[in-house]
């Protein structure tokens, strides 16, 4: 059909298409030669009249994440005259149609996440190796690690992070007297006191189907530990195994702990009972204050503490953002010349002095002058953890995340009593993804 | 529809008149009951979503939706600021009136041929174009999108070169995929038109252009008229093909452009109501504008007059 189509519009249409096939083709093959002029005329440096093509997942005016990478581009273009031309799409149609974006015709620059994800990519060819790009000053091993694809090389620079803990509400704290606990009894004291007193300790919603994989990623690190938990999410480990079995059967314990019915509740809506005192505490990420705004200065966190003694409380969740250069971007060296400049401490100084809200850089020598309380307290908290995870749906082949793990963990929440079941049905399910 | 009918049938078959009455008099007071519960049902929705779209977030994100209070119209202003409707409500346009028009064009001339000429291939011809409205668009994805990818473009049509993230391609694929529709009604339209016309026409000297041109499209125009009010409609709501073919987000037309107003983790739903009010406004206008062709689209070709 659109072959018949075309060949009629063609038909119709062939005076004007000649012209323009001619126009064409004189423009075309211009391109291509200033092309061909730009890379040997940069370098790697980025002449001044180059134009690089920087793709980001965030819309137009949706808010400060907007105006840091806005500020970002903007800063670039004052430092090293290159034009940046910037892509803006929204932060979910830039995730779902990332993979026939980098196959048609992608920006040369464009934001993602560190991780399986970007590993993803990097096997399949779509982006750029970035080894020479690295090392990048003020970035420290975890991050580099972070961007390292499993073929040793990196892919990625990192731009900013959050970490996943344990919020409250100090004031609410401070006036019955609770301070973060450490360990599993005094999590246990804590939350039997907060019911006596009529408070849900655990908030919780998982309508959304991803909200309750931070749950599980905390207690299978807290339980099985980091490297465990980074083996399984790869592909490596029995999900029918005694030691997910384990991590399941720990949070049927804890589920009563948690607010009731949490399939029919988005995490929104759980962030607001705990806002409103209905709730004690809430496990998810730094953003959960955008939720609560109107407590946000009453709210503080602590680490997931730990269960297991000998495992400890030294691993989190911390998903790192960041850029790569598409390989089907057309000005490979400008691309790989701001993807440097990007993972600086002055890129991440331009950006969080161009937003409301600053993000938490991952350049050390970034300035934090800018910070809240909770990031600052979140900079000092992840750069104290030994490991760090990115997430679920990061960590792990994104199709295995939601087409399995969302409905798996959402089974499991309606009928907790079923793990059996539940974990052979991810082991089936694993099996055939990874292979 | 259905329910009337019955009821027509028992007026007449049914000699004594009053019984009948009776009869459908109970049965249209049941039907009228279930169309007003089942109308409800459907309108409950898109009430609730206009009245929300009128309420500021915290007041219904503290006190809940059953809640009555927290009364606002930013959000419209808003949601047109923060979603950049204006630019994406032109690119719509660029995309929905064009391909409207090529469509209507292009069908229009198959459906002559196909009605006013007896080709031994007519019939197998319909029944291509019918074949493909069968298939799903979708199951086309990956081969519209490789094709496209390699189709070049001068870039003044399009920056990248490539068909891929031009408003060609989002023009030309909903035209190939309407056009097997239009075609069938249009036929069917035509086949009703007197043969007559056409013979003292040639007996005029009219050429084949001329008929098409001159006799039969005059008199095809309120099919034409039903078709372009469902093609506006259905063109613009697209959805699919968008996504897929346009990267670049100044380009995404109006309901792709919706996204814009969900942020990564945190969503106002109250804000997106009041955007999705504002993308189905001009649906809306072109149906009450165009009501009675937009009914009488649905029933064309149905009957041979």
């Amino acid at each position: 059909m659109p072959r018949s189509a075309l060949v009629t519009m063609a038909a119709s249409r062939r005076s004007v298409l000649r012209g323009m096939a001619l126009g064409g083709l004189a423009l075309g093959s211009g391109g291509l030669l200033a092309a061909c002029g730009g890379d040997d005329g940069g370098g790697g440096s980025s002449g001044s009249g180059t134009t690089v093509k920087f793709g980001i997942n965030e819309a137009k005016g949706s808010g400060p994440a907007y105006d840091r990478l806005a500020a970002m581009a903007a800063a670039y273009t004052k430092e090293t005259d290159t034009k940046v031309d910037l892509n803006a799409v929204d932060h979910n149609t830039f995730q779902e149609s990332v993979n026939t974006y980098l196959q048609g015709t992608p920006d040369d620059v464009f934001t993602w996440f560190a991780g399986f994800r970007m590993a993803q990519f990097a096997e399949a060819g779509l982006i750029t190796d970035l080894s020479d790009v690295w090392p990048i000053d003020g970035m420290n091993d975890s991050f580099k690690e972070a961007s390292t694809a499993p073929d040793g090389k990196q892919y990625f620079v990192p731009k900013d992070y959050y970490p996943w803990a344990v919020f409250y509400r100090k004031s609410i704290f401070e006036k019955n007297g609770w301070t973060a606990p450490e360990t599993k009894d005094d999590l246990m004291s804590l939350m039997d006191d907060m019911q006596g007193k009529g408070i849900t300790p655990f908030a919780f919603g998982d309508k959304q189907g991803w909200p309750a994989m931070g749950t599980f990623d905390i207690l299978n690190m807290r339980l099985n530990g980091f490297d465990f938990h980074m083996s399984l999410m790869a592909g490596d480990e029995q999900w029918d195994g005694d030691e997910v079995k384990l991590v399941f059967e720990t949070w049927k314990t804890l589920l009563p702990y948690h607010q009731e019915d949490p399939l029919g509740r988005n995490w929104e809506e759980a962030a607001t009972s705990m806002g409103n005192g209905e709730c004690g505490m809430y496990l998810l990420g730094t953003f959960v204050a955008d939720a609560v705004a109107d407590v946000a200065d009453d709210l503080d966190f602590f680490t997931f503490p730990e269960l297991d003694s000998s495992i400890g409380a030294d691993a989190l969740d911390a998903p790192i953002d960041g850029f790569c250069v598409a390989a089907g971007g057309q000005n490979q060296e400008a691309g790989k010349a701001m993807a440097k400049w990007l993972g600086s401490a002055a890129a991440a100084d331009a950006a969080n002095s161009g937003a409301d809200v600053p993000f938490i850089a991952a350049n050390s020598g970034a300035s934090t002058s800018s910070y809240s309380a909770l990031q600052k307290k979140s900079a000092e908290v992840v750069g104290a953890a030994a490991n760090i995870a990115q997430f679920m749906d990061r960590d792990t082949n994104a199709d295995f995340a939601n087409t399995v793990m969302v409905p798996s963990i959402q089974d499991f929440l309606k009928n907790p009593d079923d793990i059996d079941g539940i974990t052979s049905s991810i082991q089936e399910q694993a099996a055939s993804i990874f292979g | 529809m259905s329910t009337e009918t019955p009821v027509a049938a028992a007026a007449t078959t049914a000699p004594p008149r009053q019984e009948g009455g009776v009869m459908s008099r109970n049965r249209g007071v049941i039907a009228t009951v279930i169309t007003a519960v089942l109308a409800l049902l459907w309108l409950f929705p898109l009430f609730w979503a206009v009245l929300n779209s009128f309420r500021v977030y915290e007041y219904t994100q503290a006190n809940g939706y059953l809640s009555f209070g927290g009364w606002t119209t930013d959000n419209y202003r808003q949601a047109w600021s923060q979603g950049n409707f204006g630019l994406h409500m032109r690119n719509s346009m660029l995309v929905t009136i064009p391909a409207v028009l090529l469509t209507l064009w292009l069908s229009s001339m198959v459906a002559f041929v196909l009605a006013r000429f007896s080709f031994r291939f007519n019939l197998t011809m319909l029944g291509v174009f019918l074949a493909a409205n069968l298939l799903p668009p979708q199951a086309l994805l990956i081969p519209v999108f490789r094709m496209f990818r390699e189709i070049p473009l001068p870039t003044f049509m399009s920056e990248n070169g490539s068909m891929l993230n031009s408003f060609w391609a989002l023009i030309l694929v909903n035209t190939a995929f309407q056009l097997g529709f239009c075609t069938f009604v249009l036929s069917n339209y035509m086949k009703t038109l007197p043969h007559e016309i056409y013979e003292s026409a040639e007996l005029d000297g009219a050429g084949v252009w001329r008929q098409y041109w001159q006799l039969t499209m005059p008199l095809v125009r309120p099919a034409l008229a039903a078709l372009a009010t469902l093609q506006f409609t259905w063109i613009y709501n697209e959805f699919f093909w968008a996504t897929v073919l346009i990267q670049q987000g100044d380009k995404l037309p109006i309901t792709s452009a919706l996204n814009n107003l969900r942020g990564q983790f945190f969503t106002d739903t109250n804000l997106v109501a009041a955007g999705s009010v504002i993308v189905a406004l001009p649906v809306l206008v072109v149906f009450f504008a165009l009501q009675k062709q937009f009914v009488s689209g649905l029933t064309l070709g149905s009957t041979k007059g």
